[in-house]
């Protein structure tokens, strides 16, 4: 994906950057809002990660409003050491797509980054999603594993839908608790890792191939590739 | 003597001395109005009465019968009688009690208040005086000298109750003031003390149950509260410089040691995650803080809309659920019917979900949590967790929700103590509090939301 970074710390984008070039991607650093500006409109990306707090105190929540005023939709992840709920919340009314607070794990930013991507690529409405021979159908709310029909709480399904949207990505322990439970709290017990680990239990039996994956430092991944 | 004017004892002493003495005007002048009218008045009529009387017998029986009236009248020497006058055109008298017509007695015949000689003395005197047919000259009056005792009396008692009034009314004030004086001082003082940095002065109280003594005692309460709060604080950035400093000194000694050993790569690895993790718990332990900040300082109350308890529970209890399952904990969760509260949805549900994680930690294997929701009698919104673990002893009770505490029995278990401090600052934020109570065995916390906090 190409991905356009707005960030004025130089060692915070360097250790993005580099990560994710790492991770495969090809990457544009711009160190103020005025050139991050400039490249964004001129020309076309997959990802825009944009700092809040700007050189010359610009905030990037307005380059966001210019950007979306100017008919510019490319998914943009907000960074900021804002946390407070009506700062996110301020971020996401601007036309942001998602809201990361520093400090963060790299981790954390590349799931999310792959999420914003892939969202741009298919927003069609799907009518069903499979990974493997793992089958959801999204319409009469039925799961099915081969032939074995898969009975879940509505709560499982809501998480068994958002691993498949975003099969073969990372997703982490916070973007499931924000996109299932909506809580932006962090609960000091494991439980979204009990709730993975039951859902594990309802779609792979012992004979089954493993589809979820714990990816370590950073959360889950759901794939039928080994 | 010049605090003295400016004391306000003094100007509302000085302020009721004039309301008495206005109150005694008030009194006064239509008592002196209706004497002048009704009595002085009426005395006239009389004096007229009486000269018409003498004219009469004048017409009827000649001077000598006149002279002999006059003279037989003033012979009874009743005290207070008329002052009487016949003379003839001549103005020499004739007959009666006055020594010799008064001199600045004006020509026509009236009524007239003149100082005339009676026995030697001036007196005020009124008169009627009355031209006779023939040429005579009549004077019938009274010696008004009579009601100057009374008048004067009348005045001086006046006069004296303005004294008295005044005299009365500044001691008063000088008295009150002196007192007040002394008690304001006092508050005065004791607010210097404070003000010098010295937090444990009280004012002092006098044990009336006066208005001085309610100010004192509520003075008071704030300062309880004030010292709590600084209290407070300083056990916070002293917890806070504790708490932030073990990951810290940790993470720095890992990283010193690294730089310093230079292990092999797999074990440089190894603690430079660990190093990261040590970061995590200092984030955790930050992010925690910032949100308490932001639940304190009541900016969230804004975005409160109606929210049912009932269904946010729900949803915690349902999230918490396999959580407890794995441990083998029983785990219940009972509402009657919605419980709505003005709040914020996502602080109830973080603030039930610290009492849970709370229980959850706490708890023995196959122990029992359960979670309840009620609406109580007076409208207020029960939300309540209750297990059966170790609990909390009495003594930590009161310590339980401060920042950074942290019992003997949670001392092992992971968590940074701001679990409690969030629950009570989310209940405190809807108006309500957070109890912790004794489950026999366990712990029963318990947030009771008001019903003032539900809007229409």
């Amino acid at each position: 994906m190409k991905i356009l970074i707005v960030e004025d710390n130089e060692r915070v984008a360097r250790f993005v950057t580099r990560g994710l070039r790492e991770a495969g991607h090809t990457v544009t650093h711009a160190n103020n809002g005025r050139d991050g500006m400039f490249i964004a409109a001129s020309e076309q990306y997959d990802v825009i990660v944009m700092d809040r707090m700007l050189p010359g105190d610009v905030d990037g929540l307005a380059i966001i409003e210019a950007l979306r005023k100017s008919g510019n939709r490319t998914p943009i992840l907000i960074l900021s050491a804002l946390n407070e709920v009506d700062e996110r919340i301020r971020g996401l009314h601007s036309g942001g797509d998602d809201y990361l607070t520093k400090p963060f794990a790299f981790g954390e930013l590349l799931a999310r980054v792959d999420a914003l991507g892939r969202r741009s690529v298919d927003r069609g409405a799907e009518r069903t999603l499979q990974v493997g021979d793992l089958r959801m159908d999204l319409l009469s709310r039925r799961v099915t594993r081969g032939s074995r029909s898969i009975s879940l709480q509505p709560r499982e399904f809501k998480l068994l839908e958002y691993l498949m949207r975003h099969a073969n990505q990372v997703v982490t322990r916070t973007m499931l608790l924000e996109a299932v439970w909506d809580y932006n709290f962090d609960p000091q017990t494991n439980v979204v890792d009990v709730h993975i680990s039951k859902l594990r239990q309802k779609i792979e039996l012992d004979c089954e191939p493993a589809l979820v994956r714990t990816v370590r430092n950073a959360g889950y991944m759901m794939s039928d590739r080994e | 003597m010049n605090r003295l004017i400016r004391s306000s004892a003094l100007t509302w002493a000085l302020g009721y001395v004039l309301l008495g003495i206005a109150a005694l005007a008030a009194f006064a002048v239509p008592l002196w109005y209706a004497w002048n009218v009704t009595i002085f008045s009426g005395r006239q009529e009389i004096l007229r009465d009486d000269a018409q009387r003498l004219t009469e017998l004048f017409r009827r029986e000649g001077v000598a019968g006149l002279t002999g009236y006059i003279n037989a009248r003033v012979g009874m020497q009743i005290a207070g009688e008329r002052t009487l006058l016949l003379t003839d055109n001549a103005y020499r008298p004739l007959a009666g009690n006055l020594a010799a017509w008064p001199r600045d007695i004006p020509d026509q015949p009236g009524m007239h208040a003149v100082m005339a000689d009676i026995a030697g003395q001036p007196t005020h005197t009124l008169l009627v005086r009355t031209t006779l047919p023939g040429g005579y000259h009549l004077l019938v009056g009274r010696d008004l000298a009579l009601f100057l005792p009374l008048e004067r009396r009348f005045t001086s008692g006046l006069l004296a109750a303005v004294l008295f009034l005044f005299v009365v009314g500044v001691a008063g004030a000088i008295l009150i003031r002196r007192q007040l004086l002394a008690r304001v001082e006092g508050i005065r003082q004791t607010v210097s003390a404070i003000m010098q940095g010295d937090l444990r002065h009280r004012l002092p109280m006098a044990r009336t149950g006066d208005e001085l003594d309610t100010l004192s005692q509520t003075l008071n309460g704030m300062l309880d509260h004030i010292e709590h709060l600084i209290r407070g604080i300083s056990n916070v950035s002293n917890s806070i410089a504790h708490d932030l400093r073990t990951p810290l000194a940790e993470l720095r000694s890992r990283l010193e040691e690294l730089a310093l050993t230079r292990p092999p790569a797999t074990e440089t690895f190894a603690e430079i995650d660990a190093a990261v993790a040590d970061l995590d718990r200092v984030m955790r332990i930050f992010t925690a803080l910032l949100r308490l900040a932001e639940i304190d300082s009541g900016a969230r109350r804004s975005g409160f809309v109606r929210v049912d308890a009932a269904a946010v529970a729900a949803e915690v209890v349902e999230f918490y659920e396999p959580a407890a399952e794995l441990k083998g904990v029983e785990f219940s969760f009972q509402a009657a019917g919605e419980a709505a509260v003005a709040g914020d949805p996502v602080l109830l549900a973080q603030a039930l979900s610290n009492l849970i994680d709370n229980s959850l930690k706490s708890v023995h294997e196959h122990g029992a949590i359960s979670v309840r929701v009620a609406c109580r009698a007076d409208g207020a919104v029960e939300i309540a967790v209750a297990d059966d673990g170790p609990g909390i002893a009495d003594a930590d009770k009161p310590k339980a929700t401060e920042r950074f505490f942290r019992g003997d029995a949670s001392r092992g278990s992971p968590g940074v103590g701001l679990g409690l401090s969030i629950v009570d600052a989310v209940a405190k934020l809807h108006g309500g509090a957070l109890q912790l109570l004794d489950n026999h065995p366990g712990l029963l916390a318990q947030m009771v939301l008001p019903l003032s906090s539900a809007p229409p």
